[in-house]
């Protein structure tokens, strides 16, 4: 029985930063993927941070992160001989992923329809910025541009400041899951069919849906919803609502949102510390007995009343504000979920490494580095399977490391590969 | 399109999930075929359904844009599962299907009894698909939350936006649309591969935090070996300058003034003279001073000063076209509006998906997220009804016959 889902597939990854995150899931679910880097090394390696802040390329954690559990081999597939290393490669592979530029592949003669008669159940999956036609198919990509033109950036940030780009490439992180999901598809019909094809991964297209109700609410209503800074979509400070300071960072709070508990509990918190100021007082106790996401929407209906409501919630919002800025994140974090009112701590990434939740579910891993001597800590999966787990079974490789085991494996001697690394081609 | 056979062709969902996380990753699904039964109710109703946007003067449970968006061409079952009935058919459902997924918390699946345990005893061979917020274990387990805490507590606060503004999101329940649902896609067609090859179902558990956390990977990984916290650094990036979103000229939408933005970005020295020729070389740049990454990143705020100048001078549209003919990755700053009307691109690739439904109208859809050249993905019809497919479900799925309906409608089980 195995024990990986994907242990019978094997990929060769020719992909770049925007599609690597999908060979990296595959990887992890046990798919045999192979990375063909040029001679040379692949230019991910110098992108940081760094283990111990030195930029080589054997210490790149960006890199390390995206190459787990793959092998390593160097071939310059522009030339003539790499190319017929690269067809034996197909003839034992279920997929190709690659993230060139539309038509490169063809111009080398690797193209899909030329790749699909050496196997004709071959999965080819290309990720790029734009999809592979249409007007802008030739347009640059970078990650920005992708959360620009996919409509993600022009929601987020203050709108005093250019529209915020979300941190940590999630346009390519995000067509990455799209093009893994995209090609198990297509293994799934090949599974059924024999039948292969072609995978078409528009970054664009794939952060769409990230958009949440923006595209719908143009739609239907033909109005833009567009960044609205810390406050949100709401006109006044809503006490219990956003971004508030700590003694030691920041808090979220979404207090009164169903399911949670009310204001009240609240209120008795901040009693108990010594912190409620006048709130157990009128007008302030009925205000807070009401005070629920029905009550805030109804202010606007009594606009005689407003006045005066705004003032006392001016009032509770600085009240709660002197609190939270007693306190320290965690504890209103843990011991605000624990009384079922909204807090999330805002994380930084000590935080998250130091988070009790994942460190009791042992998320964290910890991988050997034989050629630094060194272990690393990695995050761990993003989903559990019971039956075919998750796992880090191999570091990531050394550029090339397995350039002589995985072309041994389609009939190239020692001999043989050591003259293509002679002439520059592996 | 209909008549091809899609991947996903006799898989069997039931769709116990709500919001976003897991209805989403149910709508691939039946994008490319499967069958998927979303099991909600009045007295639990997906909250979506009465969050806008709505079309205008509609406001019924039927018309949210939200909603529809990620449920189309399911079939709507409204069990009320606090009846004794209502989850007797619940369980009949989950024998029939080959994948069971729900987002719902820990306390309600344990009030329900539908953790894992109980649903293979149901249907042994099942892939039960659980995303709860923080996992079935653990001293958070029953911690609450949705997607806009999420995104504090899994770092994207943090480390996204502005240095001198408060950690104040993407402004959008980010996880909830992409990476939840597209994580939790991946592990379910791994788990059907597998079955197929084996005949053995499993439990495949996403915790929303952890499945959020994990591509935030490098951030963690600079704490735990060099002891650097990182912090928001706006739109910057340390192996590229200029890297961001530069003002435009302005342009006017509902006769107010409309900011416009381009976002470009500079990794090389190449695309830098791209830019520079774009510019029309005007002098400062050739200072020597820019020549290089290391000169533009130790005088940023001037580069980004000057070229905001000369950003302002031009429409977004006309600095992306020039920028892309000379090499350089730019694009604007893009908007629903120019996503659905004016993306000549994105209008000839089709990607929006215009369907009837019968009370919402006319209405746009995202398409399939990516595209495969033989069985392409469709959306199947709109979005259902609240309880559309009652009758079908009940008699073709769970066999029910006309008397046994009734007495689930009377008995409120069909609710």
């Amino acid at each position: 029985m195995p024990d990986a889902a994907l242990d019978d597939i094997r990929i060769l990854d020719l992909s770049g930063e925007i599609g690597v995150y999908a060979t990296k899931l595959l990887a992890d679910l046990g798919a045999d993927v192979i990375r063909i880097e040029p001679p040379g090394g692949d230019p991910m390696r110098m992108i940081g941070p760094f283990v111990h802040d030195d930029a080589s390329p054997d210490r790149s954690l960006y890199y390390f992160n995206l190459n787990t559990n793959k092998r390593s081999i160097t071939l310059d597939i522009t030339k003539p001989e790499g190319r017929e290393a690269f067809e034996r490669l197909v003839k034992t592979a279920d997929v190709v992923i690659e993230t060139f530029e539309p038509g490169y592949m063809d111009s080398l003669g690797l193209g899909y329809g030329r790749l699909s008669t050496i196997k004709p159940d071959l999965v080819v999956t290309s990720v790029t910025g734009f999809g592979q036609d249409g007007p802008h198919a030739h347009y640059k990509w970078s990650d920005i541009v992708g959360v620009a033109m996919g409509g993600m950036m022009t929601l987020a940030g203050d709108k005093d400041d250019p529209p915020n780009r979300p941190y940590g490439n999630q346009g390519y992180v995000c067509a990455g899951i799209q093009a893994a999901g995209g090609t198990l598809m297509a293994i799934v019909h090949r599974d059924n069919t024999g039948e292969g094809q072609h995978v078409d991964v528009s970054m664009q297209e794939a952060l769409s849906i990230n958009q949440e109700t923006a595209m719908q609410t143009y739609d239907l209503t033909k109005t833009i919803r567009t960044r609205t800074g810390a406050r949100g979509a709401l006109p006044i400070d809503i006490p219990g609502i956003g971004v508030y300071e700590c003694t030691d960072g920041q808090v979220f709070a979404y207090l009164g949102t169903p399911g949670g508990a009310p204001w009240t509990v609240m209120l008795e918190w901040m009693t108990r510390e010594g912190k409620a100021d006048d709130l157990n007082d009128e007008p302030y106790v009925s205000l807070i007995q009401s005070l629920n996401l029905s009550f805030l929407t109804g202010l606007v209906r009594e606009p005689e009343k407003l006045p005066e409501r705004l003032k006392q919630l001016a009032h509770l919002y600085d009240v709660f504000k002197r609190f939270c800025a007693s306190m320290s994140k965690w504890t209103l974090y843990e011991e605000g979920q624990k009384q079922r009112l909204m807090f999330g701590i805002v994380s930084t990434p000590e935080d998250l490494v130091k988070n009790p939740q994942l460190n009791h579910r042992k998320w964290f891993q910890q991988v050997e580095h034989d050629h630094l001597g060194e272990t690393i800590m990695y995050a761990g999966p993003p989903y559990r399977l019971s039956a075919t787990p998750w796992a880090i079974r191999r570091r990531p490789p050394l550029p090339g490391e397995h350039t002589y085991d995985v072309l041994g494996e389609v009939g190239y001697s020692i001999e043989q590969v050591d003259t293509l690394k002679a002439k520059g081609v592996a | 399109m209909s008549d091809v056979k899609q991947p996903l062709d006799g898989v069997k969902v039931a769709d116990f999930s709500w919001f976003g996380a897991g209805p989403i990753c149910a709508n691939t699904m039946a994008e490319f075929g499967a069958t998927v039964v979303r099991v909600e109710s009045e007295s639990h109703l997906d909250g979506l359904r009465a969050v806008g946007p709505f079309p205008p003067d509609k406001n019924t449970y039927n018309v949210s844009g939200y909603f529809n968006n990620f449920n189309a061409g399911k079939l709507d079952l409204t069990l009320n599962l606090n009846t004794e009935l209502g989850m007797k058919m619940a369980h009949r459902l989950i024998a029939w299907a080959d994948v069971f997924l729900t987002n719902h918390t820990p306390r309600i699946i344990e009030k329900w009894g539908l953790t894992y345990d109980c649903v293979r005893e149901l249907n042994p061979d099942i892939i039960a698909v659980y995303q709860p917020m923080q996992g079935f274990d653990g001293p958070h387990k029953y911690f609450m939350g949705f997607g806009a805490v999420l995104g504090p507590i899994t770092g994207y606060s943090h480390l996204s936006g502005f240095p001198h503004r408060p950690p104040m999101g993407l402004g959008t329940n980010y996880p909830d649309y992409v990476i939840n649902p597209g994580h939790t896609l991946v592990a379910i067609l791994a788990a059907l591969r597998y079955r197929k090859r084996t005949g053995k179902g499993q439990l495949i558990e996403l915790a929303q935090i952890e499945s959020a956390v994990a591509p935030l990977a490098p951030a963690l990984m600079d704490y735990a070996v060099n002891g650097r916290v990182q912090d928001r650094t706006g739109n910057r990036l340390p192996h590229a300058a200029p890297h961001g979103a530069f003002r435009a000229k302005d342009s006017e939408w509902n006769g107010q003034p409309e900011d416009r933005w381009i976002a470009l970005g500079v990794f090389d020295d190449q695309q830098w003279r791209g830019l520079v020729e774009a510019m029309g070389a005007p002098a400062w740049a050739s200072d020597p001073k820019f020549a290089n990454l290391a000169g533009r990143k130790q005088h940023e705020d001037e580069l980004e000063t000057k070229i905001g100048e000369w950003t302002r001078e031009h429409t977004a549209e006309e600095l992306m076209a020039l920028l892309q003919s000379k090499g350089v990755p730019a694009g604007v700053v893009q908007n629903a509006r120019d996503l659905l009307e004016r993306d000549e691109h994105m209008k000839a690739r089709g990607y929006y998906v215009y369907l009837d439904h019968p009370e919402a109208g006319r209405t746009a859809y995202d398409g399939p997220p990516f595209r495969l050249s033989k069985t392409p993905g469709f959306l199947r019809g709109p979005a259902p009804l609240l309880g559309q497919h009652n009758d079908v479900v009940c008699k073709e799925i769970l066999g029910m016959n006309d008397e046994e309906i009734a007495e689930a409608i009377v008995e409120q089980a069909l609710y």
